[in-house]
């Protein structure tokens, strides 16, 4: 639209160009559907143990790793499929990790839970909650003392920020100035938990006030917004001034997992939170900003059907871990 | 009907006697004629032959003293229903530690016997518990029922030695087996080899298997020859002994466990005694019975040498005693009384010395006659005696009944297998070739 | 001797210190942590005098913070350092548990062997020191628990040093618990790079009747009761461990077919700890046909370490606990 003001073009139209943007709504539309395949594939009872779906959470994902670099380093949470793919993963060998095969990320050894692609920079989906605070901060650690001028960005949920690993965490990253993101996705639940009944404060983000850094709360379904708080924070990281806290607030519209009965929310909050679904969100600004025709976006979506479904025939048709190799890979040598 | 196996009377003054053994499990098949079970009485040891054929039920517990004429078992015929004891007694206990285990039997059937009465805090109408106690912790388990006590390496070592661990006497805690026990005991397990029949030497009060080297150097090398050591001597562990029977049946159990089918006993002094026992009750295995000066055959004997030596830890105070023993005091060797001494440095040994000879020795007396179980040998048998000997008077020979052959030698002593080895072995060598397929006795 | 490297007398902190001398300046990849490790040279003076030869970049005090500490090691092993993480007491490994054993020990295995936690915990253990329940406890049977982490336990200034080094040559996470006892101990250590193979276990002294089983500090009351031993006719021998996990069953089962008769000596709570450990992987062996006596376990008491001084002697194993059962053992009361 080039009659708006430029103030009022949202910053991911004015900083990234066309592929980047184009890439972004694909991997958004990955997301999405490679965690509805994988709904559909534990209905049909293809995939055991359980899942945490990001359905509705896909632009803070994205939005966070758009601006970053394979060198760049993140680590994820137990609802991290959407980190992965906007980090790069491949969604067969995701699937495949799913279906517990040799060909997955893990060779079946990890699951949903435990997704990782190291070459990609994605240290990987942690099950325990907090669990990856401290490891981000020791990839800071790291890139610091080798100089290699990657940042760490480091995914929890609002349920975290009441983990001991959050608070020393985000002090010792703070203290020692190191280059990382800390990016909480507030979904307003630690499962069934609100953050008003878990947490002393309103906002996430003045929990960074304790540990002298910068905090901010964004749209967390808005993908403009989420990127420019990572990208100034990436930057603040990569100056040397250390650490930002950023609270990416968004909404699963899903239950917490694949066992949760909804019974501690309404089903008017899901609509309303449903009507703010950041995928029409994503294609319309681009739509309005003449990035993407309707046409293309719906041949993106297209496409992203196509590769979900060869994903899909990938992983149930790769291999099963040899039962014999059960206790290959607990260590490096032996 | 059953028939009834009795105990039975084997001796003159004989009024009870205890089961030392059973020779055929309970529910197994017996020919007539076949050993049954071992009878201990004050005097001997005797074994009882099955009167009839059938299978064995309801036995008295090995280990019960019983009155003679009693019934000890039934004979069922094959297909015949084995119910309650035909007598309606329940069987009795072995003894008062075992009579605190409940012992198998049928519910309902009245206790008749009141040794075999629940422990005062069981109520008579309990239910019998499902699991019976442990055993008394310082008792070995019955081998037949299960449950020896046996070190793994003990185990291993039977095995590879192709040892019947129930042969062994253990001396460990609890009497567990030890591999010690096993080696101790395997090395005088050699096979027979030819057609000669084993040597089986019982030594002494006081010495073990060393006693025998001399004689053993004379005898034909071809020979095999089996050195039993008793209780409390030589390799084989200290033991509480009881009386002369208690003795009498643990050395059974060692013969026993050698499975000869024919042997040669010879024994000395104590050993001496513990052979003739032996002869009574394996007769149809023993081939032939060489008595050198022993014991059992009158009640005196020198009780001071026996405590001496009991005490004995030393060369020093060791030789005195046994050049004491000898016709002529140079026969014993310095080198030889210094083995002897080395032999006896464990403390517990000289304990358990010390108490057999309380027990069998008392007061200087030899509590046990066997004149009886000399006259019952069938055997071809010897006596061999030195007439200077001080502990055992050497006329306790004539004692003998007249087909056995009685060597006595003017200048020996206690030790004539020392003394003079090749006048021994000289008397031990044609027996061997004249008793191979001897007749069993009658 | 031919090839040995010339030894001196260092006592077991400097042997350890040295260690670390050496691969701090073998590798600037190696970085030392730990609360009050720089100019303080940490609670028991072992990193002294480092910070000032290889400054506070690389000999790094950490806030009062294990859990986030432990973690930060976790992070930069994954992500191209090499840290050593010094816990002022093993006890605070406690706080620590999830970074250590939901991380650490997991990683590699749950990302399919995509990575490696080359890291070592270095964990001041045991009682003796009036420290009381919070301060004396030895927990390494706990991490030998734990698939994915390697344990160590040295019993003298060299091998303190030649493990330490071993575990750092080493790609995955190992703990060495360091008895505190020993520190000021002496020992000849050879000097330059001396390392001691993970794993192994060392025949201290030579024996025929029984096998003392032992590590760390529990080797040198070992050695001490075998000395009292052989005047009494018994002949004892004492094998130091070194390596909880992996553990050297060879040198155990070998000696025990040869004597036939078993003790294991350690300091830790007796139940469900090493003692069982190496009594079950005798009794599972072909070397069960070789023992001659029950296994006999000579542990900790069941119960906290105590203050007062004749308690805390009386919970745990003395040399005159470990003659008296030796001499049961051996002489068949046993």
């Amino acid at each position: 639209m080039p009659d708006t003001p430029p103030e009022q073009v949202p910053f991911a139209i004015r900083h990234y160009d066309a592929q980047t943007l184009t890439r972004a709504l694909r991997q958004m539309f990955l997301i999405r559907k490679f965690e509805e395949g994988a709904e559909a594939a534990y209905m049909r009872g293809l995939i055991h143990g359980t899942m945490h779906l990001s359905i509705g959470q896909e632009a803070s994902a994205v939005g966070a790793c758009i601006g970053l670099s394979a060198a760049d380093k993140i680590t994820s949470t137990h609802r991290g499929h959407g980190h992965c793919i906007a980090k790069g993963a491949d969604v067969a060998r995701m699937f495949a990790e799913f279906f517990g095969k040799e060909t997955g990320y893990c060779r079946g050894r990890g699951g949903s839970m435990h997704i990782a692609d190291v070459d990609a920079g994605n240290l990987g989906a942690n099950g325990i909650v907090g669990g990856g605070i401290p490891i981000a901060v020791g990839a800071g650690l790291s890139a610091k003392r080798l100089g290699t001028g990657a940042v760490t960005v480091c995914f929890f949920g609002d349920g975290a920020n009441n983990e001991g690993a959050f608070h020393e965490g985000l002090n010792i990253a703070s203290v020692w100035k190191l280059p990382v993101v800390f990016v909480c996705e507030n979904n307003k639940y630690g499962m069934s938990t609100s953050t008003e009944k878990s947490t002393a404060v309103a906002s996430i983000a003045d929990r960074a006030a304790a540990y002298g850094m910068p905090g901010l709360s964004v749209d967390g379904n808005d993908f403009s917004a989420v990127a420019e708080a990572v990208e100034d924070a990436a930057a603040r990281g990569r100056t040397g001034e250390g650490p930002s806290l950023i609270e990416a607030m968004t909404y699963r519209q899903r239950g917490h997992s694949r066992s949760d009965r909804n019974r501690y929310r309404t089903k008017e909050e899901i609509e309303a939170w449903t009507a703010r679904d950041p995928l029409p969100r994503m294609a319309g600004m681009l739509i309005d900003h003449g990035v993407l025709t309707e046409a293309q976006v719906a041949e993106i979506e297209a496409e992203v059907d196509a590769e979900i479904a060869a994903a899909l025939d990938f992983a149930q048709t790769s291999p099963d871990p040899d039962p014999a190799a059960v206790t290959r890979d607990v260590y490096t040598v032996v | 009907m059953p028939t009834e196996v009795i105990l039975p009377k084997v001796d003159m003054d004989m009024s009870h006697g205890t089961i030392a053994a059973w020779h055929v499990a309970e529910g197994a098949a017996v020919t007539q004629g076949q050993p049954l079970f071992d009878i201990e009485t004050d005097k001997a040891a005797m074994e009882v032959e099955s009167p009839a054929d059938g299978m064995v039920h309801h036995q008295t517990p090995a280990g019960t003293e019983v009155a003679i004429g009693t019934p000890v078992a039934w004979l069922y015929a094959e297909g015949e229903e084995v119910g309650p004891r035909p007598d309606g007694a329940a069987p009795a206990a072995p003894d008062a530690r075992a009579a605190a285990q409940p012992l198998p039997q049928d519910p309902g059937v009245p206790a008749a016997d009141h040794r075999a009465q629940p422990a005062p805090d069981q109520t008579p109408s309990a239910p019998a518990p499902k699991t019976a106690p442990d055993p008394p912790s310082d008792l070995r388990p019955d081998p037949t029922t299960g449950g020896l006590r046996a070190t793994p390496a003990a185990r291993a070592a039977a095995r590879d030695a192709g040892v019947d661990l129930a042969a062994v006497s253990g001396s460990g805690p609890r009497g567990r087996v030890q591999r010690g026990d096993v080696l101790a005991f395997a090395p005088r397990r050699r096979a027979p080899s030819g057609p000669a029949v084993p040597l089986v030497l019982i030594h002494g009060f006081g010495a073990d298997a060393g006693v025998w080297r001399a004689l053993e150097a004379a005898v034909d090398p071809s020979r095999p020859v089996i050195q039993l050591e008793l209780p409390g001597h030589g390799r084989v562990p200290a033991a509480k002994i009881r009386d002369f029977k208690d003795l009498v049946s643990r050395i059974r159990t060692e013969f026993d466990a050698l499975d000869l089918p024919l042997a040669e006993l010879v024994g000395h002094s104590l050993g001496g005694a513990c052979a003739l026992a032996l002869a009574d009750t394996r007769a149809p295995r023993v081939a032939g019975l060489t008595l050198i000066a022993p014991a059992g055959l009158g009640p005196q004997i020198d009780g001071a040498a026996i405590a001496g030596v009991a005490r004995a830890s030393k060369a020093e105070s060791l030789g005195p005693w046994l050049r004491g023993m000898v016709g002529a005091p140079a026969a014993l060797s310095d080198r030889y009384i210094a083995a002897a001494a080395r032999a006896r440095a464990d403390a517990g040994l000289h304990a358990a010395q010390s108490q057999m000879a309380e027990v069998l020795f008392a007061d200087g007396v030899q509590t046990f006659d066997l004149t009886p179980a000399l006259a019952r040998v069938g055997c071809p048998l010897r006596l061999i005696w030195g007439k200077r000997d001080s502990v055992i008077p050497w006329r306790h020979a004539l004692r003998a009944p007249g087909r056995a052959a009685l060597h006595l030698f003017d200048d020996l002593g206690h030790l004539p297998q020392i003394e003079d080895p090749a006048a021994i072995a000289a008397l031990i060598a044609p027996v061997t070739t004249t008793t191979v397929g001897r007749a069993v006795h009658a | 001797m031919d090839g040995a490297p010339p030894t001196r007398d260092l006592s077991f902190a400097e042997a350890l210190r040295e260690a670390m001398d050496i691969a701090l300046a073998e590798d600037d990849r190696v970085v030392l942590m730990g609360e009050d490790i720089g100019v303080y040279g940490g609670a028991f003076q072992v990193t002294l005098d480092l910070v000032h030869k290889y400054g506070a970049e690389r000999v790094i005090d950490t806030p009062i913070s294990e859990l986030g500490g432990a973690g930060v090691a976790v992070g930069a092993a994954l992500t191209g350092l090499w840290p050593i993480y010094e816990f002022q007491f093993s006890d605070f490994s406690t706080l620590a548990m999830e970074q250590i054993v939901n991380q650490a020990a997991k990683l590699r295995y749950m990302l399919g062997g995509a990575v490696s936690v080359p890291l070592v915990y270095r964990m001041p253990t045991g009682s003796g020191t009036g420290a009381a329940a919070q301060h004396s406890q030895s927990l390494e049977a706990w991490f030998g628990h734990v698939p994915g982490l390697k344990v160590v336990q040295p019993s003298t200034p060299a091998d303190a040093k030649g493990l330490l080094l071993a575990a750092l040559d080493d790609p995955d996470p190992v703990l060495i618990f360091e008895h505190k006892l020993l520190y000021k101990t002496k020992g000849a250590v050879p000097e330059g790079r001396h390392t001691v193979a993970l794993g192994t276990a060392e025949t201290r002294r030579e024996g025929r009747d029984l096998t003392l089983v032992a590590s760390g500090v529990m080797v040198d009351r070992a050695l001490e009761a075998a000395e009292a031993l052989a005047g009494e006719g018994v002949s004892a021998e004492v094998i130091d461990l070194r390596s909880i996990r992996p553990i050297d069953r060879d040198t155990v089962l070998a000696s025990v077919r040869k004597t036939g008769r078993l003790m294991v000596i350690y300091e830790a709570v007796k139940t469900l700890g090493i003692g069982a450990e190496i009594s079950a992987m005798v009794a599972e062996s072909d070397a069960f046909d070789f023992l001659d006596a029950p296994i006999v376990r000579l542990g900790g008491a069941e119960s906290p370490i105590p203050y007062n001084p004749t308690l805390e002697a009386a919970a745990v194993p003395q040399i005159a606990d470990i003659v008296r059962a030796a001499r049961d053992l051996a002489g068949g009361v046993v």
